[in-house]
């Protein structure tokens, strides 16, 4: 019988904590960002969300955003998610599509 | 997503299933396990608006439960069993308790497939005398993962990719580089693209640390076995130490031989020019590894050219790729990471072999003069350079361009400017050179003992 030891290869991870923001069990009444970082297609989904929402919601109200950096996907500063959560009370993002 | 619910805005993100994995990971490693998702079958790209339409609305009934039931966070996950433990494993020899290791090690995703050098305490003491730094030294912390690239866990990574112990310190260098904010390697490492790091190495300790400029200088073979090396230490740093996993931090949808390893050195030697970090701002007797992401390698073949002009001609063909993504990327914008506020320009490497640099340099061209004539030939339509860009993207960049849409026709050129193409000398003596089609901006950092 033989053996052989060896280290772990894998680092350990620096761990971030970000509270979720509290829910309102509707929407009724809210303004509703409905957020496209530019990818094909996004914006089709987008749309077929707010219409949807129009449907289930009719007093709801949307803003529509995109980031202001980047190339094939644009990115959301500091200064845009400052000015997306002062307009709007809840997102929908294209953003893993 | 994350800033805005650190705001106190819900959110929910439509999310193909394909991704949901890689969601999940960087929702964890950004603070907020359990962000809510949207999950529809497939991406949204190159589907019709109708089939998008009818994904929409069969996940529907998530966006409405992301956005108004409280989020339920998952109890975090270690990725991957992290830690500073050692593992055991027993044989009937040697050999069967190597090849348990390294079964072992690819069904935990800690190899890139082929064999790894067991890193046992022997190796990682010898690997470690490569550099005067306290092996708990934190180098940097390497995203996506947020992985802690202590001296001794790239010791372990140098190890099991074959490196010799004067290789670490170029590792830690490129590690430096990953770590840049400039370099946004989150971006790279988790994209759908097959972005490999390319690294170049140039200065004294480059030479005597034997990593090779000349013939077959990108491997494989004896020569460049040092390049190779470390170029397979950078990937399993990614892997381990990143955390960039295939699946599900590291979505490429093909994959990429370059990124298994991709390193040499400038043949300084063989070259008409001052060396290529010498360009970057450091002095010549200075060593770097430079770090430049790449998609792709095209050749530069031209065994016909005995003037400047048409080698250029023929590098241009190479360039005007429109299908490759980097090809007049900036009609669209710049690659950005908003947390540190930085910005790339895509830029493009190409390594010229000697015989092709001495006719630049017989007719007194110097790298400036090189860049600029690439500049002026390497120019598409720009209807052709936006065949697959959002024009909405295109109007968001550059709002002030917008008359182009009225000149298809007009001739730009396929990077921002002279400086996106950078410029190295590399291999033997025939007329053949590399094109690297280029993601972002290179880092080059000084090797440091």
């Amino acid at each position: 019988m033989a053996a052989i030891t060896v280290y772990n290869p894998q680092a350990n991870t620096v761990e971030y904590s970000v509270p979720p923001a509290a829910r309102k069990p509707a929407l009724d009444g809210a303004t509703i960002g409905l957020y496209w970082n530019m990818k094909a297609g996004g914006d089709a989904a987008l749309d077929r969300t707010e219409h949807l929402l129009r449907e289930r919601y009719p007093d709801v109200r949307f803003r529509r955003y995109t980031g202001s950096v980047g190339f094939l996907m644009r990115h959301c500063t500091a200064e845009d998610a400052d000015r997306m959560a002062a307009e709007v009370q809840a997102v929908v993002g294209t953003t893993n599509d | 997503m994350i800033e805005l619910e650190r705001r106190g805005i819900p959110t929910v993100i439509f999310t193909a299933e394909t991704f949901v994995h890689d969601a999940h990971r960087s929702a964890a490693s950004f603070g907020l396990p359990g962000l809510p998702l949207a999950v529809v079958p497939k991406p949204f790209t190159n589907q019709r608006p109708e089939d998008i339409h009818r994904m929409v609305t069969a996940a529907f009934d998530q966006v409405i439960a992301g956005l108004t039931r409280p989020v339920q966070a998952p109890r975090r996950a270690a990725p991957a069993a992290a830690g500073d433990g050692r593992l055991r494993y027993e044989g009937t020899d040697v050999l069967e308790a190597w090849d348990r290791m390294n079964q072992d090690f690819l069904a935990r995703g800690w190899g890139d497939g082929f064999p790894l050098v067991p890193a046992t305490d022997r190796a990682v003491e010898a690997m470690l005398r490569g550099t005067r730094r306290e092996p708990g030294e934190v180098i940097a912390t390497l995203e996506p993962g947020f992985g802690l690239a202590t001296v001794e866990k790239l010791a372990v990574n140098a190890a099991m990719a074959g490196c010799r112990p004067e290789h670490l310190p170029f590792l830690i260098a490129a590690v430096r580089a990953l770590a840049a904010p400039k370099m946004y390697i989150r971006n790279k490492a988790m994209s759908t693209g097959p972005h490999a790091p390319l690294l170049l190495v140039n200065g004294p300790r480059a030479r005597a640390a034997g990593f090779h400029a000349g013939m077959c200088a990108l491997g494989p073979g004896a020569p460049a076995a040092a390049n190779t090396a470390l170029g397979r230490a950078v990937r399993l740093t990614m892997m381990n130490v990143g955390h960039t996993t295939v699946g599900i931090s590291d979505m490429d949808t093909i994959g990429s031989p370059l990124k298994y390893s991709l390193c040499c050195a400038e043949n300084e030697a063989g070259s008409p020019w001052e060396p290529y970090h010498v360009t970057q701002g450091f002095p010549g007797e200075a060593s770097t590894v430079t770090v430049h992401f790449v998609y792709g390698i095209c050749e530069l073949h031209d065994f016909k050219s005995t003037a400047p002009e048409g080698l250029v001609e023929v590098f241009a063909t190479a360039a005007t790729n429109v299908a490759q993504v980097g090809t007049g990327l900036w009609l669209i914008g710049r690659r950005a990471d908003p947390r540190y506020k930085t910005e790339e320009k895509e830029h493009n490497t190409l390594f010229l072999c000697p015989e092709h640099a001495q006719i630049f340099a017989r007719a007194g061209w110097d790298r400036a003069r090189l860049q600029a004539a690439l500049y002026g030939a390497a120019r598409l339509p720009f209807r052709t350079l936006m065949l697959n860009k959002e024009v909405q993207a295109h109007h968001a960049a550059h709002p002030e361009l917008r008359w182009l849409a009225d000149h298809p026709e007009l001739p730009l050129p396929i990077v921002e400017t002279p400086e996106c193409y950078d410029i190295a000398v590399v291999g033997g003596a025939a007329g053949r050179g590399a094109y690297f089609y280029g993601a972002g901006e290179p880092v080059t950092v000084v090797v440091e003992d």
